[in-house]
């Protein structure tokens, strides 16, 4: 009995060294371990973000025009299934459709499914399809495709592209519009941040009446205006980078001031004090002292501000001013659903909607979780 | 009252500094696009099939002004602007200040309707959800104000159009029926006015709603465990007399303070809900300005008018705050 007593006892002990001797990286991961919503948030984040680089192989069709299926244009989605009247498959397998259209249908695409036995299409797994290119290296594996015909899970659009191929690759793009916005945004937010945080004084004033500035300009009619000018003659990728620049141009300022605060409230600590007198720069005190003792804030708020340059840019995609057709990003995939023949006829346009929705919440769970987490004091609430 | 005075005059002279620096970065990048208002103008009498050389495009140059130096022109422009004159639209030849006038007022209108319906709401739910312990109330309300994010308000506008286009036949679009659009403000042109004006308020409010609900909560949260509400418990103060008058009061002042933000986000969503509800008396000319014409100048002059409001609202809950927070009064710029 006291055996057990002890070992708990010696147990408890090793918890609680744990607990005092643990960096801030594993406090915090413990902290956020412990939120649930914030922690299911982070899985469904980390499938959609792989979903995203592997899109290439998830989809078995290229998203642009070049992996169209023209005999099947808005077509609905295939749903795979194992068994129908003529009985039971081990493989899944999906109907072949035949479409055509006339003046006896209005002109309206009119489906007919074969469910005859010789008409299944079954499902094939690592199936060779159109070629792609992944780190350097030329694949022509998809993880899905039929042995004839085409599969499309999700339907297609109006030009016969596939809807699940392009989502996936729409997750890709605005993720990547992100990074680019956040980065620059970071990047930004840091210089001007900490020049106003650790010189204070005029310099500060200065810095935080230009930063208030920037903050009272409402965003997304500024992004408008800018965006509007773009030239016609500008290719999809010139686009694509102007675009994730304007937003990172003008994200910068609540990091900024974040940054500013932090820091002024840091710099007059001792530590900083022995690091000047041992005659350290003002840079290498920066660098060196100063910003390592915020880095999880920092890491926390880029999180949090990575939904709104997502959310930006679906705005700007979805009024036509940021990213057009042939680019597959989400904002692209929302602005065709914009019309009423789509949700009368076509409903299936709505799922990147779904999966819009999915991104933007995961990413505010885990950016909630996180800046719980990081909160030394959030465990005494 | 000096004090009080002096307080004022400094926050205003603070707030037309900020309004400088303002129309100095818009003006900016006006220039900073490429081609300027003369090309554009002859660019378009062009299309109109008058030939055009480049000696006109000089002669329009000098005619605008465009050969002056950079610095007197924004110093003219900004000067103009204080007094609400804009100049003329590039490619529309019309003057702005009266372009965009009633219009300016009726956008301004339906996003201060739409920061006040957030925080009707808001409020009472937000200190609801701060001092209940009921976890399916507070994590539903989470899940709400999440969703204000994630689903963004043209989204939310779109479902409620098509719905209402595919159940009752109307698509409830447009600020006017057909018969008020052009008539002079009357009893029935109001009235007519707030039948439509609802649906665009109400989504323009959704996510505000949201983020307020969010920050009262939070506010409120914080407040609550503090040790002079505590002490006031101790003296026998209960229930909602308590919250009324200490957490409340106290966590009320930063949410006056950020009005002029919460303004500034409702402003993000105004176009896009505007072009979807076709609100053509309101934010879509901003669309138009932009998308269609490259209109700098028009452009310019609307998002100059958009921030002035915000610095605006700033201002006046400066003041305000300053006449309930003695402590706000002393410290002169903080």
């Amino acid at each position: 009995m006291t055996d057990i007593t002890n070992t708990q006892a010696a147990e408890n002990q090793k918890l609680k060294e744990a607990y005092f001797t643990a960096g801030q990286g594993q406090l915090i991961w413990q902290r956020f371990k412990k939120n649930k919503s914030a922690l299911v948030g982070a899985w469904v984040l980390i499938a959609l973000i792989l979903s995203g680089i592997f899109a290439p192989f998830l989809t078995p069709y290229d998203a642009t025009i070049a992996g169209r299926d023209k005999d099947y244009l808005n077509g609905a989605p295939q749903i795979p299934q194992f068994w129908d009247d003529n009985g039971f498959s081990a493989r899944p397998f999906i109907y072949t459709y035949e479409r055509s259209r006339s003046i006896k249908s209005n002109f309206r695409w009119v489906t007919v499914v074969k469910t005859d036995l010789e008409d299944r299409r079954y499902v094939t797994f690592f199936a060779k399809g159109q070629e792609f290119k992944f780190l350097g290296m030329t694949f022509d594996r998809h993880l899905f495709g039929v042995d004839r015909g085409f599969i499309h899970i999700f339907g297609t659009d109006s030009t016969g592209k596939d809807i699940y191929s392009r989502t996936l690759t729409a997750i890709n793009t605005s993720m990547a519009v992100g990074t680019i916005g956040v980065m620059i945004a970071f990047v930004m937010a840091l210089a001007i941040g900490g020049i106003a945080g650790y010189y204070g004084g005029k310099i500060d004033a200065v810095l935080q009446m230009i930063t208030d500035t920037v903050k009272t300009i409402p965003s997304i009619p500024l992004f408008m205006a800018l965006a509007a000018f773009i030239p016609d003659t500008w290719s999809a990728e010139e686009r694509f980078f102007f675009i994730s620049m304007v937003l990172g141009l003008i994200g910068w300022t609540t990091l900024a001031r974040r940054i500013r605060t932090h820091l002024l409230s840091e710099r007059n600590q001792e530590y900083v004090l022995a690091a000047q007198l041992c005659g350290a720069s003002s840079s290498h005190i920066i660098r060196r002292h100063l910003l390592p003792s915020f880095t999880s804030y920092i890491i926390v708020d880029l999180v949090i501000s990575f939904p709104y340059m997502i959310l930006s840019e679906t705005a700007l995609s979805f009024i036509g001013l940021g990213l057009k057709d042939p680019v597959n990003s989400l904002g692209v995939m929302l602005q065709n659903v914009t019309s009423a023949d789509v949700l009368l006829n076509y409903q299936w346009y709505f799922i990147p909607v779904i999966f819009f929705i999915v991104l933007v919440l995961a990413f505010v769970f885990v950016g909630d979780g996180l800046r719980d987490a990081a909160d030394p004091y959030s465990d005494s609430k | 009252m000096l004090q009080f005075s002096k307080f004022v005059a400094v926050r205003a002279a603070l707030a037309i500094l900020t309004l400088v620096l303002v129309s100095f970065i818009v003006f900016t990048l006006m220039e900073m696009v490429p081609g300027d208002c003369a090309e554009r103008y002859v660019a378009f009498k062009n299309s109109q099939g008058s030939v055009i050389t480049p000696e006109d495009i000089q002669i329009e140059r000098v005619r605008l002004g465009l050969d002056q130096p950079y610095i007197q022109r924004w110093g003219s422009w900004i000067f103009n602007a204080f007094q609400g004159e804009f100049g003329d639209s590039c490619i529309l030849r019309v003057n702005i200040a009266q372009l965009l006038g009633q219009k300016f007022w009726l956008s301004l209108g339906l996003c201060l309707s739409a920061l006040l319906l957030a925080y009707a709401i808001a409020i009472p739910v937000g200190i609801l959800a701060a001092t209940s312990k009921n976890a399916v109330l507070n994590n539903s309300l989470r899940l709400v104000s999440y969703l204000g994010l994630a689903l963004p308000n043209f989204l939310l506008a779109l479902m409620i159009m098509l719905f209402s286009t595919v159940m009752f036949g109307n698509s409830l679009t447009g600020l006017f029926s057909k018969e008020f659009r052009d008539a002079a403000w009357s009893y029935d042109r109001f009235m007519d006015f707030l039948g439509h004006a609802w649906l665009p308020i109400f989504i323009l409010g959704w996510s505000a709603t949201a983020f307020a609900i969010q920050t009262v909560r939070a506010l409120m949260s914080d407040e609550i465990g503090k040790l002079y509400v505590t002490a006031a418990a101790a003296r026998g103060v209960s229930g909602r007399r308590l919250l009324m008058r200490y957490p409340a009061r106290h966590a009320l002042s930063p949410i006056i303070n950020s009005l002029g933000f919460d303004l500034n986000r409702i402003f993000n969503e105004l176009p896009i809900v505007a072009l979807i509800l076709t609100l053509t008396e309101a934010g879509s000319l901003l669309i138009e300005a932009l998308a269609r014409s490259n209109d700098q100048q028009l452009a310019g002059a609307i998002i100059f008018m958009l921030t002035a409001s915000i610095v605006g609202i700033n201002f006046i809950t400066d003041v305000i705050l300053a006449l309930t927070d003695p402590r706000i009064r002393r410290s002169i710029v903080g």
